[in-house]
């Protein structure tokens, strides 16, 4: 992880926020592309849809372990998989 | 004449994910005429991932095809990928096609994993640094590859299959600086060479369903995030409306006109 000049007031918040983006694709246990880092005033914000509630918990861990001082909250869905109610007819 | 496809992309199948489809799967036999998967069908690319897509897909009583995605990839494990794939009788196409005997006529695919480069005024060029003309060879080469197999199959109906995207259409709700690393004019362009009627890619999960490319051909994302259900299904024929979408009772798929 990069070291910053200012210590004390810790890496901007978008050197963090390209991190984690980073972090969620490249971590072997994470592997995951469609997660969206967003800043908003008070936290980070992750929203996306994986392929199962595991993997949503396993992405907040390792976050959480990697950046333990920046408030992260998750909008991480996991993606339905029923049969469709609807078929397209391309003529 | 109808050829019935049922096609979905980006699964990121694991073990942990083992079974969630197979249910929804179940119901296609009989229901369609093929499935497609439009790539990214494991998390890393390991041969036990794929041996987990081989359980969740195979075995279904309709043929599988498929491309990889940039995912199948990043363990260096392709040909162990394609291999353990069609044990399960999936057939992975890479620059190559397949023509299925279907009841309603001759269903060609033509399929390649495609790359990213960009769209039309907003794309990389073969120009400058070995690293940047690699990156476009690589764009051109496979979009080359998807054009002289849609050219040369010899069907009723052809769909092209990629992981990449062909238009950007189907790109919007991703970022627009992320556009060229999602998709590229180049398989537009190999899409538009011959008679496609359909064009069907992942990749996008934050995407939308449905495009054309400039020449008028229908493309669908079918990423499993952007689709929100196990598949989706098409029907392509002469006779059906434009545009018609056939509602399904909640016994299951039905046949549209039954």
């Amino acid at each position: 992880m990069t070291a910053y000049r200012d210590s004390v007031a810790g890496p901007p918040d978008e050197y963090v926020e390209a991190e984690i983006h980073r972090l969620l694709t490249e971590d072997p246990a994470v592997a995951e592309q469609g997660i969206t880092v967003v800043r908003t005033e008070r936290a980070l914000v992750l929203h996306g849809e994986v392929e199962s509630a595991h993997r949503r918990e396993e992405i907040l861990r390792r976050v959480a372990d990697r950046f333990p001082d920046v408030s992260i909250t998750s909008d991480i869905g996991v993606v339905r998989a029923q049969a469709p109610t609807e078929i397209e007819q391309l003529p | 004449m109808v050829i019935r496809i049922a096609a979905v992309g980006d699964v990121h199948v694991d073990e942990d994910v083992l079974g969630r489809f197979r249910p929804a799967l179940e119901q296609l036999a009989g229901s369609v005429d093929a499935l497609l998967l439009a790539g990214d069908l494991t998390r890393h690319g390991t041969e036990a991932e794929a041996r987990c897509v081989a359980r969740e897909f195979g075995g279904l009583g309709v043929p599988v095809v498929a491309v990889l995605g940039n995912h199948d990839h990043q363990c260096d494990e392709v040909p162990q990928v394609v291999g353990a794939l069609a044990e399960a009788d999936i057939t992975v196409l890479e620059g190559d096609g397949v023509v299925l005997d279907c009841p309603g006529g001759r269903l060609g695919v033509a399929g390649v994993k495609g790359f990213g480069g960009g769209f039309a005024g907003r794309c990389a060029s073969d120009f400058g640094e070995p690293e940047m003309k690699a990156f476009v060879r690589t764009t051109t080469e496979s979009a080359d590859r998807l054009g002289e197999t849609l050219r040369a199959l010899d069907c009723d109906v052809l769909v092209a299959l990629t992981h990449y995207a062909p238009v950007p259409d189907t790109l919007a709700g991703e970022p627009l600086e992320i556009y060229p690393f999602l998709g590229c004019y180049q398989l537009g362009q190999a899409v538009d060479s011959a008679p496609t009627a359909l064009a069907l890619h992942g990749h996008a999960h934050h995407g939308s369903e449905r495009g054309t490319t400039p020449g008028g051909v229908r493309v669908r994302n079918v990423a499993h995030p952007v689709i929100k259900q196990a598949y989706s299904i098409f029907h392509l024929g002469d006779h059906l409306d434009q545009g018609e979408v056939s509602g399904v009772a909640a016994g299951g798929i039905q046949q549209p006109w039954s």
